[in-house]
């Protein structure tokens, strides 16, 4: 600790007033922060990480408060100073970047402006035309395409990963001296997470400052910390330099963090026991637009493409998983595939029949045979029905039961999926996320479908509770003979427990291989860069700096013609501007990709 | 054992938090206490009171109230032209305005609150259809309406019930429709529908029990507006006929010895006043509860 570090906390303790008798919220952190460092803070939600990152900016807010130790920012006890002199520093000597982007800017003026306002009350001599070109210019440096275009865009115009660009933006245009970046990727898709960790990195060097970057997710803060504190339960368990920590790690919450890193490439791909070569879902060239309100044309309408010409089997028995980041289409897909909403063109075979041709009394039946589970843990479950009259709903409905054999059956699936029979009459209010997932899962397998489409379903849990529903679904699948179709943006998940995966991109599906070939071989250049950017501690078959790309996908608005992937795509060919690709076998397994540049080509 | 599990459906757990929520506020307690205490003297009172609303006795009227000079047990608010007991009379007079009142506020929110939903869940043409009615029912006054439905018949209890439903339902139904517009959105109605839950299933057991319990809530203000309308009705002649006595009817008679007996009107006024008063407290603090806890209050 030498006084040249641009931080010192030693012994911050903050209790919550209300509880006195309750642990403190942090208890006795102390860490410090040399120039130019990175110091990545990590551990579980309620570890009292965000308490900490905004305590560093004295953002305390009743009924937390601070019971003793000091905060040393070059040199002086911040603590002991007027609360006015520590505020003051907020935003100039000291930044703070938040995990919610749209919250953050003001969403009745223009970005650019906001960002104006602060750096010309933060250095009054600068006049606004200057500081309008500076900002555009650090625009530029963070990447936002058409700078000055952008300058005068409102909030609700930038995507989330340009937004925090934007904010990334605004807290350095004041050049601080210490950065605090406060779960900042949790947001984002993995090639745009990666993207602004690339970013900070780079920024860092130009700016010369010090960042304390706080996230739950281990991967992340090794790929960007030199020194890591692992929290737990408001200590620090841990703490030390990066490769030293991941080599030798002392604590055991440590130890169980880094286990719980997934392993993707370490780990045996899954292989289903029973496949039948016979397809139980065939997905023929299936197309959906939405028709939206053009806000510039008076009863214009603007066509969203979200899914255009998808065409793949599932066999039964099989997992199938798709992949791909928000906005690729694959929600809309899952709803296509549940007969939510019927596709414009193409059709969906169940077993050989077209769903489009059913009678709404065969849609009823088949919709026992072909269930769903939704994402959200919190909203797809009613509040106002208990535990056992949710899960027996789908049996009224259907009429499958009835009386005490109905009420058998509903048991029987709750200690399926892992639910404590004594809840049957409680209210799901007071369940936890995982519970609530266990709920659905129940309200699905009760009417004992043949096909199960998991929509981002385990995406909202922590990474323990994943693992647990993941082992209930590898024994719900040994035990029946079920095909699921996982729908992520989770690679790790998808390499865990499906046999062979679709790559979607702009509503089309890329790359379909087998898991096997899709993670070690990749026909896709798109394909590589998600696989680039998953944060991992291995080492990555692709590497980021050859395949990670600049820019987020095109607006479904506006899909470039083509190859729609060709606006991003570092290896594109002339070829790829003038027709769009289809799927071309790569390989030996059947693995096939749509991409001219081809598997052999690519680097 | 199955029975339990089948009758202990329907907990509302915002409507809990909303009454927990209201019954912390004094003037809930207060109201409510006035207001019950007023039901029970609408239904017992007529009975136990030793006097007619009914037949006439020409030697007592125009006596004053009780605690006035002159004023004879047992006619606590005094008589009138034609020696009626006052209070007898008031008290039918409240027992046909709830009766009627409630039972119209049933009666529209039953109906604009279903062809809210029903229009909301449906969108499209039968959408259109229902809120264009709504659009021209709510540019008829309440009193043009009812001077024409009710002046050219006798008026019943069943056709002012019509005329007050008619009049209000619309109010309901926008209201139903644009809460059931974000409703139907939402993730747990996409599950009932995998399941494969019919149209009717999902409005009856999906969307009512989230939206109608706030509705509700606001309704109870809407006794009160009912409750005027009837004393309205009666005043202009065209509530229920005499001789069953109502607040109308009372208070417009007395309006001809006002100088003299001013009792006549004011014993009813004030009965009515305080009715409407506890029922407004009540439905007053429901509303406030109602916004502290969807705005996310506990």
């Amino acid at each position: 600790m030498t006084t040249r570090d641009v931080l010192q906390v030693s012994g911050l303790s903050i209790r919550n007033a209300n509880l006195p008798k309750a642990a403190p919220v942090l208890q006795d952190v102390s860490f410090s922060a040399a120039p130019k460092s990175v110091v990545g803070i990590i551990g579980e939600s309620g570890a009292g990480k965000t308490v900490l990152a905004k305590a560093l900016v004295n953002w305390v807010a009743s009924p937390l408060e601070i019971s003793s130790g000091q905060l040393f920012f070059e040199g002086v006890d911040l603590l002991k100073q007027p609360a006015e002199r520590f505020n003051a520093m907020r935003g100039r000597e000291i930044s703070y970047i938040g995990a919610d982007p749209t919250s953050a800017l003001d969403p009745t003026v223009p970005v650019g402006s906001q960002i104006v306002k602060k750096l010309v009350t933060v250095k009054p001599t600068l006049s606004k035309r200057e500081a309008k070109e500076f900002v555009i210019e650090t625009f530029q440096a963070v990447r936002i395409p058409s700078a000055s275009k952008r300058f005068n865009d409102y909030p609700f115009q930038f995507s989330g990963g340009m937004m925090q660009r934007a904010l990334i933006v605004d807290a350095l245009v004041t050049n601080p001296k210490l950065l605090i970046a406060d779960n900042i990727t949790q947001p984002l898709d993995v090639t745009v997470a990666a993207q602004i960790l690339r970013l900070l990195r780079q920024l860092q060097q130009d700016f010369e400052t010090a960042i304390v970057f706080v996230t739950a997710s281990l991967g992340t803060a090794v790929d960007i910390a030199d020194k890591v504190l692992v929290m737990k339960e408001g200590r620090v368990v841990e703490s030390g330099g990066t490769s030293g920590l991941l080599a030798n790690p002392q604590d055991d919450y440590t130890k169980q963090l880094i286990h719980q890193v997934p392993d993707i490439w370490g780990a045996e791909p899954f292989h289903s026991e029973q496949i039948d070569e016979h397809p139980i879902l065939s997905i023929r060239d299936v197309s959906k637009t939405y028709q939206l309100a053009d806000p510039d044309v008076v009863f214009g309408k603007q066509a969203v493409q979200a899914v255009r010409g998808v065409s793949f089997d599932v066999r039964r028995g099989e997992n199938f998983g798709v992949i791909g980041e928000s906005g690729c289409g694959k929600s809309t897909l899952s709803r296509l595939l549940s007969a939510l909403e019927s596709p414009d063109t193409g059709e969906v075979l169940f077993n050989g029949t077209s769903l489009s041709s059913m009678s709404s009394k065969q849609l009823l039946n088949w919709r026992q045979k072909m269930q769903l589970i939704l994402q959200d843990p919190y909203n797809s479950i009613p509040s106002y029905m208990t535990i056992g009259d949710i899960i027996a709903e789908p049996l009224r409905i259907h009429n499958l039961e009835k009386g005490n054999a109905l009420w058998t059956r509903v048991k029987a699936v709750m200690t399926e999926v892992g639910l404590n029979l004594d809840l049957i009459h409680d209210l799901p209010a007071g369940l936890s996320a995982g519970q609530r997932q266990r709920v659905s899962i129940a309200r699905a397998l009760v009417l004992e479908p043949e096909v199960l489409i998991l929509d981002e379903t385990l995406s909202a849990l922590d990474q323990v509770e994943q693992s647990k529903l993941l082992a209930l679904f590898a024994d719900i699948n040994r035990r029946r003979s079920i095909t699921c179709i996982y729908i992520s943006h989770d690679l790790a998940m998808v390499r865990r427990i499906c046999d062979r995966i679709g790559v979607m991109y702009l509503g089309k599906v890329v790359e379909l291989a087998d898991n096997e070939s899709l993670f070690s071989k990749a026909g896709h250049p798109y394909t590589r860069a998600l696989l680039s950017a998953v944060p991992v501690l291995e080492e990555k078959p692709f590497e980021e700096s050859v395949y990670l790309l600049d820019g987020e996908p095109p607006d479904p608005i506006n899909i470039p013609a083509g190859c729609s992937f060709r606006t991003r795509c570092p290896f594109a060919i002339d070829q790829c501007a003038q027709e769009e690709p289809n799927l071309e076998v790569y390989e030996e397994k059947g693995s096939a990709a749509a991409c001219y540049v081809g598997y052999a080509k690519l680097p | 054992m199955t029975d339990t599990v089948s009758n202990a459906t329907t907990g509302m757990r915002t409507s809990q938090r909303m009454l927990a929520h209201a019954w912390a506020f004094k003037e809930m307690k207060f109201a409510l206490g006035v207001f019950l205490f007023l039901i029970v003297l609408a239904a017992v009172g007529p009975v136990i009171i030793p006097a007619s609303a009914i037949d006439m006795n020409v030697g007592l009227r125009f006596l004053p109230p009780i605690f006035f000079e002159g004023g004879q047990w047992p006619h606590i608010f005094g008589t009138d032209q034609l020696g009626r007991d006052l209070f007898l009379r008031s008290l039918i007079g409240l027992r046909n305005a709830l009766m009627l009142s409630v039972v119209a506020v049933i009666c529209m929110f039953v109906l604009g609150c279903g062809l809210g939903i029903y229009a909301g869940y449906k969108g499209g043409w039968i959408d259109t259809v229902i809120m264009r009615i709504t659009d021209v029912q709510m540019s008829i006054p309440v009193i043009i309406l009812a001077i024409t439905v009710l002046g050219m018949s006798r008026p019943t209890p069943f056709s002012i019930i019509m005329v007050l439903v008619i009049a209000s339902w619309p109010v309901y139904a926008r209201v139903a429709r644009s809460v059931a517009l974000a409703e139907k959105e939402k993730e747990h109605i996409r599950a009932a529908r995998i399941i494969g839950a019919g149209d009717l299933r999902i409005m009856l057991r999906h969307m009512a029990p989230q939206i109608l319990p706030p509705i509700a809530f606001v309704a109870v203000l809407d006794i009160a507006r009912m409750m005027i309308f009837e004393a309205i009705f009666g005043f202009i002649g065209i509530g229920i006929q005499p001789p069953t006595p109502t607040f109308g009817t009372i208070i417009s008679s007395g309006t001809q010895y006002l100088l003299n007996s001013w009792w006549i009107t004011v014993a009813p006024g004030v009965l009515l006043a305080v009715t409407l008063t506890s029922l407004n407290l009540v439905g007053g603090v429901l509303e406030r509860s109602r916004n502290h806890v969807l705005q996310g209050g506990r």
